[in-house]
């Protein structure tokens, strides 16, 4: 096989024989020679300054090579979020690699650097801090407050951001309602949990050039990130490209604090150090920002959404770091985009607290918002005796609307409703009883959860990077070679770009290798976030692929004496279309542009062929996609409660997706299973909880910290590929990651209803909760 | 301070030394490069160190090394023949099993402790097998499809 | 790392070279048997005195055996080769199949009997089980050895009767009476999880469904340490299985219980559940017997 009639196909991933015997390419196997290993000491209080650091004693234990302290810094305010340009207006710089004021927890003041991690965290217990402790706040809501703890200067009353939108009149649409419904809902602290934890290896040469490895999502935004926080120019750092990294799924999508500090204590001690977070320093950054919305719709009696108003405040924590982005996402997406609906405003409040901070966890603010926007929906339906399925249908956006983000872009492909109705049908929507109708202890319920509106990439959003770039680079052999920046953190990326190389090239998936690249050897690329890769990243990847095969079909066309427009490529044979007979392999043309041209011949040395066939064949990219196409989910669950105890078991899912075009089937369903993973975990357990009086974190294990394991999970996940062939993307693909893990936490709470008749507006829906509601506490 | 340690590992015998508090984790990365055993959390609850000691299934982790001193463990390296895969790699690849594969390593030691003991296991059986390993890419499914693969094949 | 103090790791294979142990690191020394509670507590810091780590497992003490009195467990026998024991299958170690099920595998072929109890933990799923059997602990120390039961042990959360120095060596679980079944039932978040809520019920029951001599067993947060009932054991004793009898036992657990509030549930929570689990054991125990 080779050319499009790849596309769809499952395709063995080229990294899994690696990662079943042992995978050596993650970046916690990095092992440098003298490499140092460095610790972080971390301040136990939430909010204090730093009046002394000793570290004398620290510095004469054997072994010990570095310490660094506030003093030891560059003293620049950054903002860690690696997607905007460092100094884009709409990031917040608040951070600083090592400063002495405490703000959260856990934030580190010093750094040492030894010759093992034994060393090096007995060291940590012999430096001496003297802290003052200053009042902390941890509710954002408070924190707005008059009189509360001002945790950064000049940010009255701890707003560190309060976006809003308006459109249309939302009084006028209040008016012309039949209905208006009300309502506050909440949700928790979660983690990303990838499974290799954040670590990096940094080696600084003489010439003061850093190599960085680093388990992040992002090459290009690590250089940039740590070269404006070291104040020095991004030439001097190159960071590679790990082989693939274990997991991210946003929370890799900063640069932490370990990099600047591998960084300088590298650069100090003339040594590659390397920092490995613990666990329980995974566990206190980069999570996803709780968020408290308050939700009003007006309706018709026929179930028209009228009008909408939402505000919103996020707990940002200490830092605003994601949280003055995932705002604006959240608003936009979250709570304004799905639905027609002449009429909405709302507001929004990033709020500094004396919590951890937050960081870029997949769905990037519309998980929050999604439990909302479609539990609001949910209650909506039940009080008019209107059918969720025809209500969404009814308010729903269609195709060759124009998109909400933009109107200047047609929603061109869109199967929002094909979704919606394939799913329903699938779970047996029509044999739903009325809420809370079935009897005995263990109720069963169905509901459903849905997005609209959401992205492919981030094109259109402000400050927001999105050029990408490909070089695809023929070897004899007749293998492809392609280098790109986007890092593969497990989602499949690289099966799907390895399928569109091939399927534009014409060649076997197999013969198509995604090589190594650092920040010197490729082209720009934005990161591995935001559902980009296959629509970005494949258009990029088949730009490169194009201009490779253009060339090849240049040289052909003269070895066949053809048109080059007349050539196509398929099974690497390069034919003339309409005339199979007249073909050349693929590696013979190759073999032609690489060999040296002159022959020997009984006449004496001769040209093989025109020197203008000569160089190696290689097409690059780099460049913006056009749009940013909107995919379209619809989540259907089937759950069971038990009315004596609260628990909820999830007994089945039916996820159904517009993805454009299906590439790669088990690679899609793998993300779909994936996702309900982590948003059955939003829903039903996960939260990181801290101490109310200390900010301390109590649930930074997963002993605490609890996810669903293979027990918890449903034993159905049926996934359901819509394809609407979008006309902008490779193949007509769109995208698939986030959705999953947005839509699952709506739809279990609306089955939660559906099953006992009362419903739970805050997250995650643990027993207890249920059993509150349910008044049985 | 340091002990000496004699460990079997994938059928090989080494003498080492080793610091008392020295986790088999520990042993395993740092001292023999044994890099397919991972460390997830360090405070067993994630399964990415599970490895075999004496053909059961442990966390690395939490076991110090010098109580399993003279045993013979078995990490992924040691599975399968050569060049041969072990028949839960091979159906882990084909079931698409592996995204970032960071648990996988743990979870296929997991599951061949369970098919050493149950050859044939039943859904309920896997996945309570493979309830000490954590995974957050694949939501398990096509984990438990490869353990049946691999089961029924 | 976490144990910044420590000094030796000691593998005694008698009584007397272990208490030398103690002779020289009196406080500063630990046992460990499969390690994976110790574990936790390095983990968190909490053996920062910690200078010997005393391991068990090469004192012989990983031995089963049964006479018509009871079977003797040492105390290094590991949940898996427990859960093999013979005689296990019978409906009076329902508690204890149940128990043991609870941990991942990874735990159960580590973990010791001996560990478990000497833990001291009330989220733990076994001792529950064990203290519904009527366990008798036997501890040894370099000169001495004394027999207690199970119910004796405890002092508090994480705190215990053991003297330092003083190990558990095998642990007792006399033979149950004919007609007799048991059951444990654990509430938790996700299969890998510390009990919310553990209880553990053992009842004899003649043919007439009358219930002698009953266990009721309070885990996992309850209280500070499992605890028996005595009211709900008084009012099962000599009546008649029934549904209502068991939501009247469960119901009498009300004034004996100090359950905890924490982060994972409320107290008032856990006192609810309690009851909820309580019935529902006991119903649990019931079908084995039917
Ligand atoms: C991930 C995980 C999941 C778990 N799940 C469960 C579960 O589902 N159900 C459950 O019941 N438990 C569970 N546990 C707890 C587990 O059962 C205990 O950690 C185990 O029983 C302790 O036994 P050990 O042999 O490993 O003890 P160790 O860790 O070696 O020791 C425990 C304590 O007892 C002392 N000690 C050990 N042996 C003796 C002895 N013979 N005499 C005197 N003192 C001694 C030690 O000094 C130490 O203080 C879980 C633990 C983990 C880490
Ligand atoms: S690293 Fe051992 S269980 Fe997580
Ligand atoms: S495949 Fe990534 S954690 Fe399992």
């Amino acid at each position: 096989m080779g050319g499009a009639d790849l596309i769809g196909k499952s395709v063995t991933r080229p990294d899994a024989l690696d990662k079943v015997t042992g995978g050596r390419g993650y970046p916690v196997n990095v092992n440098l020679p003298g490499m140092l290993h460095g610790k972080l000491l971390r301040s136990p209080y939430a909010h204090a300054r730093v009046r002394r650091i000793d570290t004398s004693e620290a510095q004469r234990l054997p072994g010990v090579k570095a310490i660094l302290t506030a003093r030891d810094v560059p003293q620049i305010p950054f903002c860690p979020v690696y997607f905007v340009p460092s100094d884009g207006e709409t990031l917040i710089r608040d951070m600083l690699i090592l400063g002495d004021h405490v703000r959260f927890a856990g934030q580190p003041v010093a750094a040492v650097a030894a010759i093992s991690e034994a060393i090096a965290e007995a060291a940590l217990a012999l430096i001496d801090v003297d802290y003052e402790e200053l009042p902390a706040v941890f509710d954002p809501e408070q924190a707005m407050a008059d009189g509360a703890p001002q945790l950064h200067d000049g940010v009255a009353r701890n707003i560190a951001k309060n976006p809003s939108f308006e459109f249309g009149d939302v009084e006028a649409g209040f008016a012309e309602a039949d209905h208006i419904f009300e309502g506050v809902y909440q949700t928790q602290r979660v983690h990303t949990c990838y499974m290799e934890p954040r670590v990096c290896v940094i080696d600084c040469d003489r010439d003061g050039h850093f190599t960085v490895h680093s388990s992040m999502q992002h090459i290009f935004g690590l250089r940039e990130k740590l070269a404006y926080a070291l104040g020095i120019d991004e030439s001097r750092v190159t960071v590679m490209k790990p082989p693939y990294i274990g997991g991210g799924f946003g929370g890799k999508l900063d640069m932490g604090y370990i990099e600047p500090l591998a960084a300088l204590l590298s650069q100090k001690t003339r040594r590659p150090v390397r920092i490995e977070q613990t666990r329980y320093e995974d566990f206190i950054c980069t999570t996803r920002n709780p968020i408290k919305m308050w939700l009003k719709t007006g309706v018709k009696a026929d179930g028209t959404i009228t009008a909408r108003q939402a505000k919103s405040i996020l707990d940002s924590g200490a830092h605003a770091t994601h949280g003055a982005q995932v705002i604006m996402v959240h608003g936009l997406f979250g709570m304004t985009f799905p639905y027609r609906c002449p009429n909405k405003k709302w507001e929004g409040f990033t709020v500094y607290t004396n919590n951890i901070i937050g960081g870029g966890y997949r769905g990037y603010g519309a998980p929050q918002g999604c439990f909302a926007v479609e539990s609001q929906i949910d209650e909506i339906c039940e009080k008019l005796g209107l059918d969720p399925i025809e209500f969404r249908i009814r308010n729903a956006l269609r195709k060759g609307d124009p998109h909400p983000f933009n109107p200047a872009w047609t929603l061109n492909s869109y199967g929002y409703e094909e979704a919606l109705r394939r799913g329903a049908e699938r779970i047996g929507w029509a044999t739903r009883k009325p809420a809370g109708s079935s009897s005995g202890v263990r109720k069963r319920g169905i509901g459903v959860g849905t997005q609209g509106i959401w992205v492919s990439g981030c094109m259109g959003f402000p400050d927001i990077y999105e050029h990408t770039g490909a070089i695809v680079k023929l070897n004899r052999d007749g293998t492809a070679d392609v280098a790109t920046g986007t890092v593969d953190i497990g989602s499949g990326a690289i099966t799907a770009l390895s399928q569109i190389a091939a399927a534009e090239l014409g060649i076997g998936v197999d013969k198509v290798r995604l090589v190594s690249a650092s920040t010197d050897t490729v082209p720009f690329d934005a990161p591995t976030h935001a559902s980009r890769v296959t629509y970005s990243s494949g258009l990029a990847i088949k730009a490169a692929a194009a201009e490779a095969k253009k060339r090849v079909f240049e040289i052909a066309a003269g070895l066949l004496e053809a048109n080059p427009d007349d050539l196509e490529m398929i099974d690497a044979q390069v034919r003339v279309k309409g005339s199979p007979q007249s073909s050349l392999a693929l590696t013979e043309v190759i073999r032609v542009a690489e060999t040296p041209f002159i022959k020997d011949t009984l006449a004496g040395p001769r040209p093989s062929s025109p020197p203008q066939y000569k160089g190696t064949i290689m097409g690059s990219s780099s460049l913006a996609p056009p749009e940013n196409p909107s995919p379209a989910a619809a989540m259907f669950a089937e759950v069971e409660v038990d009315t004596e105890t609260g628990q909820v078991k999830v007994l089945r899912c039916v996820y159904a997706h517009d993805l454009g075009r299906l590439i790669n089937p088990n690679g899609a369903e793998g993300q779909v299973e994936g996702g309900i993973q982590q948003g059955l975990g939003y829903a039903l357990m996960e939260n990181l909880v801290f101490d109310q009086d200390n900010g301390a974190c109590l649930s930074a294990d997963f002993l605490d910290y609890k996810m669903p394991t293979a027990v918890e999970m449903p034993r159905v996940i049926e996934s359901i590929f819509v394809e609407t062939n979008e006309p902008s993307g490779p193949f007509g693909a769109k995208s698939l990651s986030e959705q999953c893990v947005t839509v699952p936490a709506a739809a279990i709470a609306a089955a939660v209803y559906n099953a006992i008749g009362v419903r739970i507006t805050e997250l995650p829906i643990t027993p207890e909760r249920v059993l509150r509601a349910l008044g049985k506490l | 301070m340091k002990k000496t340690l004699v460990l079997t590992v994938n059928g090989e015998r080494h003498e080492l030394q080793v610091s008392a508090d020295a986790t088999l984790l520990r042993v395993l990365r740092d001292e023999l490069g044994l890099y397919g055993t991972k460390r997830g959390c360090d405070t067993s609850a994630c399964g990415c160190c599970t490895v075999h000691v004496d053909g059961n299934s442990v966390y690395a982790c939490a076991v110090y090394a010098l109580s399993v001193d003279g045993s013979a463990v078995t990490t992924i390296e040691g599975l399968g023949n050569g060049d041969r895969l072990d028949p839960l790699q091979d159906a882990f690849i084909r079931a698409g099993a592996v995204q970032c594969g960071y648990c996988t390593c743990g979870m296929i030691m997991s599951a061949r402790e369970l098919l050493a003991g149950t050859p044939k296991p039943d859904e309920e059986q896997i996945r309570h097998a493979i309830a000490g390993n954590l995974c957050r890419c694949t939501g398990y499914t096509k984990i438990v499809d490869a353990i049946k693969m691999a089961a029924g094949s | 790392m976490a144990l910044p103090e420590l000094k030796e790791f000691c593998r005694p294979q008698s009584a007397a070279e272990l208490s030398s142990v103690f002779e020289t690191y009196a406080d500063g020394a630990l046992f460990v048997a499969g390690g994976t509670f110790v574990h936790g507590l390095e983990a968190r810091g909490l053996l920062s005195g910690v200078q010997a780590l005393v391991d068990l497992r090469r004192m012989g003490l990983d031995t089963v055996s049964a006479d018509d009195r009871g079977w003797r467990v040492g105390a290094t026998v590991n949940f898996t080769r427990l859960g093999k024991m013979p005689g296990i299958d019978a409906p009076a170690f329902g508690a204890l199949r149940d128990a043991l099920a609870c941990p991942p595998p990874q735990i159960r072929n580590m973990a010791t009997i001996g560990g478990s109890i000497a833990a001291s933990v009330p989220f733990f799923d076994v001792p529950a089980a064990l203290l519904a059997l009527d366990a008798v602990v036997i501890t040894g120390t370099g000169v001495a050895s004394r027999e207690l039961p199970l119910a004796g042990v405890y002092t508090g959360l994480f705190t215990n009767s053991l003297a330092p120095g003083e190990y558990i060596s095998s642990v007792f679980v006399p033979r149950p009476a004919a007609r007799t079944a048991s059951a444990y039932l654990k509430l938790e978040t996700n299969a890998n999880d510390l009990a919310l809520i553990g209880v553990a019920v053992r009842v004899t029951m003649d043919a007439s469904r009358r219930i002698s001599d009953p266990r009721v067993v309070l885990g996992g947060g309850l209280n500070a340490t499992h605890i028996r009932s005595a009211a709900a054991e008084a009012v099962l004793k000599g009546a008649t299985a029934s549904e209502e009898l068991f939501q009247r036992a469960a119901e009498a657990i009300g004034t004996e219980i100090k359950p905890m509030s924490d982060h994972r549930c409320s107290a008032e929570y856990r006192a609810a559940m309690g009851k909820v689990y309580v019935r529902r054991a006991l119903q649990r125990a019931i079908d084995r017997l039917v």
